[in-house]
C-alpha cells in the first residue's frame, strides 16, 4: 500500500511538473513574440533611442545613432530577425543591454538576487503576520479580530501600493528618520520596501486563512474529533492544520500574482535595483532585450513558484489536487 | 462530487449578490456615488486644462471647492475628468474582457478538439504572466497611447473569464436540458440564450466587478510608474504624482484622488461581499 | 599557556583590532543623483566618471571656465598655429600603479577620435609622443584645441582598461579617487587614490546612488540619508530649504531652456509667426509659479553668467499676447470655430517634444501649451525619450523641441554653438534655418582673433539669434543642491564637468 501511493505520488509531482514544463515553454514563446513584435512596431528610430541612453541627452547627435545603428546590425529583414531572436534566447543568450552595452545575462542575475530577496522577506513577514492572525479571527468568526481583517483587506485593496510607500517614508524616514528611504545598501533600506509590500498580502493571507480555519472546524470530521473527546488543542494541530494548509497554500499560489506586481511599483519607488525596477526603466527606454529579459524571468519565477506550491501541496496532501 | 460543490458555489454566491447585506449595500452606494460624479461633475465643471499662472495654488472657494494646483487649474474638474477616464477606460477594458473571453470560452467548450487545446494552451500561457506585465510590455509599444493601454488591460483579464466560462459551459452542455433542447431541434442561439446566459450572468458580473477595480488600479499605478496616460491628460495616478512635492503646501492635491480612488475601489470590493476571499 | 588562554586572547585582539577598524573607516560621502551610469565608455559616459573625479583629462577648467593644467602641465602652440605641445606631469599615475607616460595618452585620444564625441570637431592631422611630450598637428588653426581637450570624452585612461578591440572594460584613470565598487547602471563606490600628483583630498570615500523618481530624492535629501542631493523639483528645494539640517547651494548653469522651431514647418517659416509665439509666453509667470525663481526669466538666450555672450543692450524677449495675435492675424491665420487660428482651411496645430529627465520640463511644457492657446495655436504635448527631438530632427517630423541646452559642454561655449548654429543647423540647434551672419562670424570666432574683432562678431550673433528665433528661449536655469550641514567647501561647478570633491571637507564639530 506504501508503495503503491508512493507511486501514485511520483505519478502526480510527475503530472505536475509536465503541466508546469508546458506552461515554461509557452510563456517563453509568448513574451518573445510579444517583445519582438515591440521592436517591429515602434515608432521613430530605435538607433536613436538606444544613443541617447547610451550618450545622454546633451551629446545625442545623428552620428552617434548612426554608429550604434552599424554596430548592431538593425537592418535585416523582420522574420529573419524574429527566428535569430528565439533561437538566441532559447539558447540562453539573451543579448546585450541596449542601453549599458552590458550582457542582460550579467545584469539580470544581480537584478534577480536583489527581486528574491525582497520577494522572500515580504513574504515570510506576510506570513508570520497573516497566518496566526488568520486562524486567530477564523477561530472567532464575528469577533473583533474578524472584522479588522476585513478592513484591513479592503483597505489594503483601495489604498495603491505607491502611496502607501510614500506615506510610509513621509513618516519613518522624514519626520520620525527611523529608516532610510530608497536604495540598496545595508542599514536598513530592506525595511520600508518589505512592509510596504507585506501589508497587503498580510491582510489576504489572513482572510483566506480565516475562511478554510471556518471550513474546516465546521467539517464533521473535526466536530467528530472533538465529541471523541480529544482537546481542541491537538484537534487542531492533528486534523485541522494539514487541511487549513492545503486550501490556503493553494490559494497563496494565486496571490503570487500579486506579489510580482507590487514589486514593480515598490521597486521603482524605492529605488531598489531588482527585475520590477528594470522592467520600468527599459520599458521607457524601449531597451527591448532587457525587456524580454525581465519579463522572462519574472514569468519563469512565476512559473517556478506555481510548482513549488503545487508539490508542497502535494506533499501536504498526498491525494492531490482535485482539477 | 465536483458538480455539488460547484452547485453549493454558485448558490452561496447568489445569495451574496442578491442578498444585500448591509456592507453590499454601502459598496453599491459607493460605486454608483462615484459614476454620478464622473458623469455629472464635469458638465459642472468644464474646464480641466485652463491654466492661470497668476492663481498657482490657490485656496479652495464656493465656485472651487478644491481650489486649483500648481498651474491654476480647478481641480475639481481635473478630479472629474480624470474619474472619468478611469473609470470609462476601465469599464471597456472589462467589457472587453469578459466579451472576449465568455465568447472564446462558450466556443472552445462547444467545439472542443483542437480548438480547445489550442485556446486552453494559450490561456495557460497567459496566466502565467502577471497582468501588470503585460500592460508594461504593451506600453512599450507606444508610450502612454490610450489604444495600447486599453489593449494592454483588455489582454491582461480576458483569461479568467475564459476558464471560468469555459469550465461552467462545459458542464451545463452535458446537463440533459441542452440535451433534450438540441433533440427538440432549437437552435445554437436558443441554446445559449437561454440555458448558458442565465447561469452565466452572476459570475460574470462579480468577476466584472473584480476586474473593473484591478483595472482602475492598473490604471493608476501606470500613471504613477510614467508609463501611463501622459500629461496633461487627468489621470489618478498621475495627480497623485504631480501632487506629491507639494504635499506640505498644499495637501489637498495629492489628498483629493488618492480619496477618490480609495472610495472606488473599497465600494467595487465591498460589492463582492465578505464571501469571496480575493 | 592553556589553549584556552590564547583562544581568548587572539578573540579580544581581533574584537579590538575591528573596533579600532570600524572606528577609523569613515562613513562615505553620499551623493544621490538623477543621473544614471550607462555605461563606462569615455565616449558614452565619461562626464560621469570626471564628476566624481576618477578621470582626468589634459586639460582642466575651473569654475570660471578659465582653463587651467590637468594632466598637461603646459601646453604651447606654434608660431604657423598647426602645431600644439602638451607637456605631461611627470609624477602621474594610473590608479594600477603604473605611471602615466605619453603613449598612453595618445593611444586614448585616437581612440576617442573614432567614437562620437566633440574631439571630431577639431581639425586634426596627427596625434604623436615626442621625448614625453603629446604633439597635436592640425589641418588648420584651431584656436579651441584645449578647451576640447578638457572635455570628459578625452579623459585619459590606462592601457590595460581597453579591450583588443578598443572598447572600455574597466575605467583605470589617474583621479584622486579610483573606484572601489560598481554597479551598473545604479550605484558606484570611490575611495582615495594615494598616489595622486595633487593635494590629499579631506573625503575618504564616496558614494553615488542614482534614483530616479524625484520625491524619492526629494524624501532622501529631507530625511538626511543623502549628503548632497542633486536634481530637486523647485519646490522640495523650498520645502527643503525650511528644514535645519540642509542648506541648498545653487549656481547658475550656462544652460538654458529653449524650444527648437523646424523653420521649414509651413506654419513657422515666417520669422513673424515665430516672434508671435515668443511673445505669447509669459516666461515672468511661468518661472515664478513653477521654477520658482523669477530671475530665470529668460531675455535672451545666453545667462548673464555668461558673460562673453550674455548682451544688455539689446531689445529683451516680451510678454504680448495682443500683439501675438496682431502679428498672427497679418501673416493671414483667422480664428475658428473653436478658437484654434486657421489659414487655407489647415489649422494651426504643432506638437511639442519634451523629456521628463529633469524635472521641470513637462510642467513648462504644458504651461506653454495652455498660454499658446490662449492666442489660437493648437499645441500637443509628448513627453517621452529625449532622443526624439534629434530624431525628428533628422527625419524631418520635429515640429517644436523642448530640452535644457548646455552651452558650454567644452569650457569655450563657441564649439557648441557652431555646432548648434553652422551652416546646417545642429540636432539640438537650429532646425532648417541658417544665417551667412551668423555662419561666418563663428568661423572668424573659432580662429582666434582680437578681442576687439571677437566682441563684435559675438554681438552680431546674438542679434541675429535674438531677431530671428530659429530657438526660443524660455528660462535660465539655476542648478541646486540639497547639501547636509556636516560639510564645508561645498561649491557646485557651473561646467558640471566635477563635483569638486577634492574641495569639500567634513564639518569639524
Amino acid at each position: 500500500m506504501i508503495a503503491s501511493s508512493v507511486i501514485t505520488m511520483g505519478a502526480l509531482s510527475r503530472r505536475i511538473a509536465g503541466q508546469r514544463l508546458v506552461q515554461f515553454v509557452l510563456v517563453t514563446l509568448v513574451v518573445c513574440s510579444l517583445c519582438f513584435l515591440i521592436v517591429q512596431q515602434l515608432p521613430g528610430d530605435v538607433a536613436f533611442r538606444i544613443a541617447a541612453g547610451r550618450y545622454g541627452y546633451d551629446y545625442v547627435t545623428a552620428d552617434a545613432a548612426e554608429a550604434v545603428r552599424r554596430e548592431l546590425g538593425l537592418d535585416l529583414p523582420a522574420w529573419q530577425q524574429f527566428v535569430r531572436w528565439v533561437g538566441r534566447t532559447l539558447s540562453g543568450d539573451f543579448g546585450v543591454s541596449l542601453v549599458t552595452g552590458v550582457g542582460v545575462a550579467t545584469e539580470l542575475g544581480e537584478h534577480l538576487r536583489n527581486t528574491f530577496e525582497l520577494a522572500l522577506s515580504s513574504l515570510f513577514l506576510a506570513m508570520l503576520v497573516g497566518l496566526p492572525v488568520g486562524v486567530l479571527s477564523g477561530l472567532r468568526p464575528g469577533g473583533g479580530l474578524d472584522r479588522l481583517t476585513l478592513a484591513w483587506t479592503v483597505a489594503a485593496r483601495a489604498l495603491p501600493a505607491f502611496m502607501f510607500g510614500l506615506l510610509l517614508i513621509l513618516v519613518f524616514s522624514v519626520h520620525l528618520e527611523w529608516f532610510p528611504v530608497a536604495g540598496n545598501e545595508e542599514g536598513g533600506t530592506l525595511l520600508l520596501p518589505t512592509i510596504t509590500l507585506a501589508a497587503g498580502l498580510a491582510g489576504l493571507m489572513a482572510r483566506i486563512v480565516r475562511d478554510n480555519v471556518i471550513q474546516v472546524t465546521a467539517s464533521e470530521y473535526y466536530r467528530f474529533a472533538l465529541y471523541k473527546g480529544l482537546s481542541p488543542a491537538s484537534v487542531f494541530f492533528r486534523h485541522g492544520l494539514r487541511n487549513i494548509g492545503v486550501t490556503s497554500i493553494t490559494y497563496a499560489g494565486m496571490q503570487l500574482i500579486l506579489l510580482l506586481e507590487g514589486v514593480v511599483v515598490v521597486e521603482s519607488l524605492f529605488a531598489w535595483p531588482g527585475l520590477g525596477h528594470a522592467l520600468v526603466h527599459s520599458v521607457f527606454w524601449r531597451d527591448v532585450p532587457m525587456i524580454q529579459g525581465c519579463a522572462l524571468m519574472m514569468a519563469w519565477l512565476f512559473v517556478g513558484m506555481n510548482t513549488v506550491t503545487d508539490l508542497a501541496c502535494l506533499a501536504i496532501d498526498p491525494r492531490g489536487r482535485r482539477e | 462530487m465536483q458538480n455539488k460543490d460547484e452547485d453549493k458555489e454558485l448558490r452561496k454566491l447568489q445569495k451574496l449578490f442578491l442578498s444585500g447585506s448591509c456592507w453590499q449595500r454601502l459598496g453599491t452606494l459607493l460605486v454608483i456615488a462615484v459614476a454620478l460624479f464622473a458623469v455629472v461633475a464635469p458638465m459642472i465643471w468644464p474646464d480641466y486644462a485652463g491654466q492661470d499662472l497668476s492663481r498657482f495654488l490657490e485656496s479652495p472657494s464656493i465656485a472651487e471647492p478644491l481650489g486649483r494646483d500648481q498651474l491654476g487649474r480647478s481641480v475639481i474638474a481635473r478630479l472629474a475628468r480624470a474619474s472619468r477616464i478611469s473609470l470609462g477606460l476601465s469599464l471597456c477594458c472589462v467589457l472587453t474582457a469578459a466579451l472576449l473571453g465568455g465568447v472564446l470560452g462558450v466556443v472552445s467548450s462547444w467545439r472542443g478538439g483542437w480548438i480547445d487545446t489550442l485556446l486552453r494552451s494559450f490561456s495557460d500561457a497567459m496566466l502565467a504572466l502577471p497582468g501588470l506585465l503585460v500592460v508594461l510590455i504593451f506600453s512599450a509599444m507606444t508610450l502612454g497611447g490610450f489604444w495600447t493601454l486599453y489593449t494592454g488591460l483588455a489582454m491582461a483579464q480576458w483569461v479568467e473569464y475564459y476558464r471560468l466560462v469555459r469550465a461552467r459551459s462545459r458542464l451545463i452542455l452535458s446537463s440533459p436540458h441542452v440535451e433534450a433542447a438540441r433533440l427538440l431541434g432549437f437552435g445554437p442561439l436558443y441554446i445559449v440564450r437561454c440555458h448558458l446566459w442565465p447561469e452565466l450572468r452572476p459570475l460574470l458580473l462579480t468577476l466584472m466587478a473584480f476586474g473593473l477595480a484591478t483595472a482602475v488600479l492598473a490604471l493608476s499605478t501606470l500613471g504613477y510608474i510614467g508609463v501611463g496616460l501622459q500629461p496633461p491628460t487627468p489621470e489618478l495616478g498621475l495627480m497623485m504624482t504631480e501632487a506629491f512635492p507639494h504635499y506640505h503646501e498644499a495637501p489637498r492635491l495629492a489628498v483629493a484622488p488618492v480619496a477618490l480612488l480609495a472610495l472606488t475601489l473599497s465600494g467595487l470590493i465591498l460589492m463582492q461581499g465578505k464571501g469571496v476571499a480575493r | 599557556m592553556s589553549f584556552t588562554f590564547n583562544s581568548v586572547r587572539i578573540a579580544a585582539l581581533a574584537v579590538c583590532s575591528s573596533i579600532a577598524m570600524l572606528a577609523q573607516a569613515a562613513p562615505p560621502l553620499k551623493i544621490v543623483g538623477p543621473w544614471e551610469i550607462h555605461s563606462i565608455d569615455p565616449a558614452g559616459n565619461g562626464v560621469f566618471f570626471t564628476r566624481l573625479q576618477v578621470a582626468e583629462s589634459l586639460v582642466d577648467a575651473d569654475t570660471k571656465s578659465v582653463l587651467r593644467p590637468g594632466l598637461a602641465e603646459s601646453w604651447k602652440v606654434s608660431a604657423d598655429k598647426l602645431s600644439w605641445r602638451f607637456v605631461l606631469r611627470k609624477n602621474a599615475f594610473f590608479h594600477d600603479g603604473s605611471p602615466l607616460t605619453a603613449q598612453d595618452v595618445v593611444r586614448s585620444l585616437e581612440i576617442a577620435r573614432k567614437k562620437p564625441g566633440v574631439i571630431k570637431t577639431a581639425p586634426i592631422k596627427q596625434i604623436s609622443a615626442q621625448k614625453g611630450d603629446v604633439i597635436v598637428e592640425l589641418t588648420k588653426p584651431f584656436a579651441l584645441l584645449p578647451a576640447l581637450l578638457a572635455h570628459a570624452s578625452t579623459q585619459i585612461l590606462a592601457p590595460a582598461s581597453y579591450a583588443a578591440d578598443g572598447n572600455v572594460k574597466q575605467v583605470i584613470a589617474t583621479g584622486p579617487y579610483r573606484i572601489s565598487q560598481l554597479a551598473q547602471p545604479q550605484s558606484i563606490l570611490v575611495e582615495r587614490f594615494d598616489k595622486w600628483w595633487g593635494k590629499a583630498p579631506d573625503i575618504d570615500a564616496v558614494s553615488y546612488l542614482s534614483v530616479s523618481r524625484a520625491e524619492s530624492r526629494a524624501l532622501m535629501a529631507e530625511s538626511g540619508q543623502a549628503d548632497i542631493t542633486f536634481g530637486l523639483d523647485p519646490v522640495s528645494v523650498g520645502r527643503v530649504r525650511q528644514k535645519g539640517s540642509v542648506q541648498i547651494v545653487s549656481v547658475t548653469l550656462p544652460r538654458t531652456i529653449l524650444v527648437k522651431f523646424n523653420a521649414a514647418h509651413a506654419a513657422l517659416k515666417d520669422v513673424d509667426a515665430r516672434r508671435a509665439i515668443s511673445l505669447a509666453i509669459d516666461r515672468a509667470g511661468l518661472t515664478k509659479a513653477l521654477l520658482r525663481d523669477p530671475e530665470m526669466a529668460a531675455t535672451q538666450l545666453f545667462p548673464p553668467t555668461m558673460a562673453d555672450w550674455h548682451r544688455s543692450d539689446i531689445p529683451p524677449l516680451k510678454h504680448d499676447p495682443k500683439q501675438a495675435v496682431q502679428l498672427l492675424a497679418a501673416l493671414g491665420w483667422k480664428p475658428g470655430s473653436d478658437g484654434v487660428l486657421m489659414r487655407d482651411g489647415k489649422p494651426f496645430e504643432l506638437t511639442l517634444r519634451t523629456f521628463p529627465d529633469r524635472p521641470e520640463l513637462p510642467p513648462i511644457a504644458t504651461a506653454i501649451q495652455d498660454q499658446l492657446r490662449k492666442v489660437g495655436i493648437a499645441v500637443r504635448v509628448s513627453i517621452g525619450n529625449s532622443s526624439e527631438i534629434p530624431a525628428g530632427h533628422r527625419d524631418g517630423t520635429l515640429e517644436l523641441g523642448m530640452g535644457a541646452r548646455n552651452f558650454a559642454l567644452v569650457p569655450d561655449p563657441l564649439v557648441t554653438l557652431i555646432d548648434d548654429y553652422g551652416d546646417k543647423g545642429g540636432d539640438w540647434g537650429a532646425m532648417n534655418w541658417s544665417s551667412p551672419v551668423v555662419t561666418t562670424a563663428l568661423q572668424r570666432l573659432a580662429v582666434d582673433p582680437t578681442d576687439n574683432e571677437a566682441r563684435a562678431h559675438r554681438a552680431q550673433v546674438v542679434t541675429q539669434l535674438q531677431s530671428e528665433l530659429p530657438v526660443l528661449p524660455i528660462a535660465w536655469y539655476r542648478q541646486s543642491a540639497a547639501v547636509t550641514r556636516k560639510l564645508e567647501g561645498v561649491v557646485l561647478d557651473p561646467l558640471e564637468r566635477s563635483y569638486l570633491l577634492t574641495e569639500m571637507r567634513w564639518r569639524k564639530p
